[in-house]
């Protein structure tokens, strides 16, 4: 008896040294940090990694919606060097995001340098401000069709009580303004999002420094210039980056107010890759045109990373 | 078999269990008949604006069938707009329902996953008084059927009848110079035209490539190779175009997708746009008042005396990748069936025109005279790119609004010499016109 009860327990010892052992060594650092690295990294191959490479191996194919594709090398990218439409789509993605960009990064520091005062009822007006944010995109631009229709239009009605003459502006219609438009409306969307992240950046700079500041005699602008402006820059810079490449790849906006149209005058390079890829089913062309954000959206990533490494 | 294991996977992990337990006694008892067979099959169409219509097909198709055959249908239905990404997924991934309906050019995009459904189609056209040919030209690719044509969406003309009475008008004009006519008399009333001219599906394409056939012009040259749009036909349907803009309309249309001339009528902001059926039966059944002095007309005849509509098909195809083809096959013959489709198209109405000739008289038609315009403009119905063959390139030429822009950039200001020679331009490109 006693013998077999020496021979069970010998296995059992082993199995807990070594889940004792495989705990150890989980608890190493750098496989630890390996263990907490690779599922993301894994869903990062699988969701972003494997379609990107897709897409490129598309975009260098004739590649016709269910049918098999033929290597054309770079063929769709000269295609598109070509087509007129290509370069005003550019064109427009260009001024949209840089309009956009800029509008959101000075109005969002505005609302952060506000929200970051001392008011009543400031936790409920801070929720408040992100709403344009939180509501499905889709829902607030419906909204916006009919704030923007000719018939029903707020805006027009309120131009109408001071006497401007009827129909008023077709603020979808008219190219120009159709653009126009839809920057303020990408704006309007986009702000809570820097003024919210702004303000935490707000929040980080030290008080002393404002109250040294002021002792020293300095105004609220050169506390602005010297003090906030500076150490707000790494995430003024960070948001910048993400709001670029956010706006540069819009599609939703676009897709529900105008798609495109007046005659091309609001396209963007999503939503002319869509149509093209799901419309005319030309997958490889259409992944062309989505693979020309790529460039631009490389420069200013490298850019900025480039600026953050110095800092 | 492989319809049961389709059926198996589509259940939970019991049903595939409890499958696999009597699977395996069955086999052991000698081959299982009924196990063999296909238990299911999916049909996907996109959610229509008649519920009616799709309630028929749910509470007394599919049952009807299951009772017949023991075949349940799965009646699969995707949001307004959703059905095209649907599609393009599944016969990419060869896997999903095994039927699908069709808007468009979709045959002439998917065909090489869709079987040939000649014989079914045949056989409907036999049964049910011969197919329109317009019907024959939405889903007969490269001389195979790879769809069996359903029904037509017209796009027609929607006329006030009050407005253009004070004006002095009792009948729709004829001519598209009646019509300017009109509308200029109408827009100084306060009673402009609204025709779409921006990026949407279907208001625009409705009176535009008619208006540019009705002139003569046209894309292509029949043998699909040869650009044509730069012709003196085109120029005169160009500015007549940019007359109606602007004499009759307000610019506001240069940004419209497909809602909003409908939301213009129901707010009683112009006289007359180019649109299907539908605005009607919203009419009639939210808005009486103005259904009341809703009139529906067919498209104006141009300088060649002739009119032309667009082609709006619905039409039904079979995967390739379905596992039990004849199975498929049995069903879609079996809703073409006289007493099937009939009763289908009677529960929408006159919404979807009947392609087949024996139901030009049936008694939908006389529920109201104003939907009979509907019928009358199949037979003069083309998709764009005609009069050359439909094909991926004349999809792309849509998908890419190069005739809508053509057309919309000359309203906008741009010269008609500018406009043609941008058209040009993309349909070298798009027909790879050396």
């Amino acid at each position: 008896m006693p013998s077999q009860a020496a021979t069970l327990a010998v296995p059992s010892i082993t199995v807990r040294r070594r889940r004792r052992g495989f705990r150890h060594w989980t608890e190493r650092e750098p496989v630890f940090a390996w263990l907490m690295i690779i599922p993301p990294l894994l869903f990062l191959i699988a969701l972003v990694g494997y379609p990107f490479v897709y897409g490129i191996l598309l975009s260098l194919e004739d590649r016709p919606v269910a049918h098999a594709g033929t290597f054309i090398g770079l063929k769709n990218f000269v295609t598109n060097f070509h087509d007129p439409v290509f370069w005003q789509v550019a064109r427009n993605t260009f001024l949209y995001t840089f309009c956009a960009t800029l509008l959101k990064a000075v109005g969002g520091l505005g609302m952060a340098l506000v929200m970051n005062q001392v008011f009543p009822a400031k936790n409920v007006i801070r929720a408040v401000m992100l709403l344009p944010f939180i509501v499905p995109t889709v829902l607030s631009t419906v909204a916006w069709m009919w704030i923007l229709d000719p018939s029903f239009s707020v805006v027009n009605w309120v131009m109408f009580q001071f006497g401007l003459p009827r129909p008023g502006p077709a603020w979808l219609g008219n190219p120009s303004l159709a653009m126009f438009s839809l920057i303020m409306i990408n704006t309007w969307r986009g702000l809570p999002f820097y003024g919210i992240t702004l303000l935490a950046g707000l929040q980080t700079i030290p008080p002393d420094l404002h109250e040294a500041a002021v002792i020293d005699g300095a105004g609220t602008w050169a506390r602005f210039r010297y003090i906030t402006l500076p150490l707000l820059m790494p995430v003024i810079f960070i948001v910048t980056l993400f709001s670029v490449i956010f706006t540069f790849s819009d599609f939703q906006l676009v897709y529900v107010l105008t798609r495109g149209g007046p005659a091309n005058a609001t396209h963007l390079f999503a939503t002319y890759a869509f149509d093209i890829a799901m419309g005319a089913g030309q997958f490889g062309l259409g992944a062309s045109v989505a693979l020309a954000m790529l460039p631009a959206l490389a420069v200013v990533i490298a850019g900025l990373a480039f600026y953050m490494r110095r800092r | 078999m492989a319809g049961s294991e389709r059926n198996i996977f589509a259940g939970s992990r019991r049903d595939f269990l409890k499958a696999a337990a009597v699977g395996t006694v069955g086999s052991a008892f000698g081959p299982a008949a009924g196990w063999s067979a296909t238990k299911t099959l999916s049909l996907m169409h996109e959610s229509s604006f008649i519920k009616a219509y799709d309630q028929f097909f749910q509470k007394n198709l599919a049952p009807a069938y299951e009772k017949a055959t023991g075949i349940k249908v799965n009646y699969e239905l995707a949001s307004v707009g959703g059905l095209q990404t649907r599609v393009a997924t599944v016969a990419e991934t060869g896997s999903g329902p095994d039927l699908t309906l069709n808007f468009f050019t979709w045959p002439f995009l998917y065909n090489e996953k869709y079987l040939d459904v000649g014989g079914i189609a045949k056989e409907a056209g036999e049964k049910n008084g011969g197919w329109y040919d317009a019907a024959k030209e939405a889903v007969i690719v490269g001389g195979t059927w790879k769809a069996v044509p359903f029904g037509n969406v017209g796009q027609l003309m929607c006329w006030r009848q009050d407005w253009f009475h004070e004006a002095g008008y009792d009948k729709f004009p004829e001519t598209w110079d009646e019509l300017l006519e009109a509308g200029t008399k109408l827009k100084a009333a306060g009673h402009p035209i609204g025709f779409e001219l921006g990026h949407g599906f279907g208001d625009n394409h409705g009176w535009l490539y008619p208006l540019l056939w009705s002139y003569g012009g046209k894309e292509m040259e029949p043998d699909g190779k040869t650009v044509a749009i730069d012709s003196d036909e085109t120029a005169r349907a160009i500015d007549m175009a940019r007359k109606l803009f602007k004499q009759t309309m307000n610019e506001e249309v240069l940004g419209w997708t497909d809602a909003n001339n409908n939301k213009a009528w129901f707010s009683e902001q112009i006289c007359c746009t180019n649109n299907a059926a539908s605005i009607l039966f919203v009419a009639k059944r939210d808005f009486p008042d103005i259904a009341k002095v809703t009139q529906h007309a067919l498209n104006p005849k141009g300088p060649t005396g002739q009119r032309f509509h667009i082609l709006a098909p619905w039409s039904h195809s079979i995967f390739t990748h379905t596992p039990d083809p004849e199975a498929a096959r049995e069903f879609l013959r079996w809703l073409m069936q006289p007493e099937q489709v009939g009763a289908w198209y009677a529960s929408a109405e006159t919404y979807y025109a009947p392609y087949l000739h024996a139901y030009d008289n049936a008694p939908m038609w006389s529920t109201d005279p104003r939907w009979v315009p509907y019928r009358d403009s199949i037979a003069t119905s083309h998709l764009p790119g005609w009069p050359a063959p439909i094909s991926r390139a004349s999809s792309e030429s849509v998908a890419k609004y190069v005739v809508v822009d053509m057309f919309a950039k000359a309203c906008a200001g741009a010269s008609t010499k500018d406009v043609i020679a941008q058209a040009v331009a993309q349909l070298k490109q798009i027909y790879r016109v050396a």
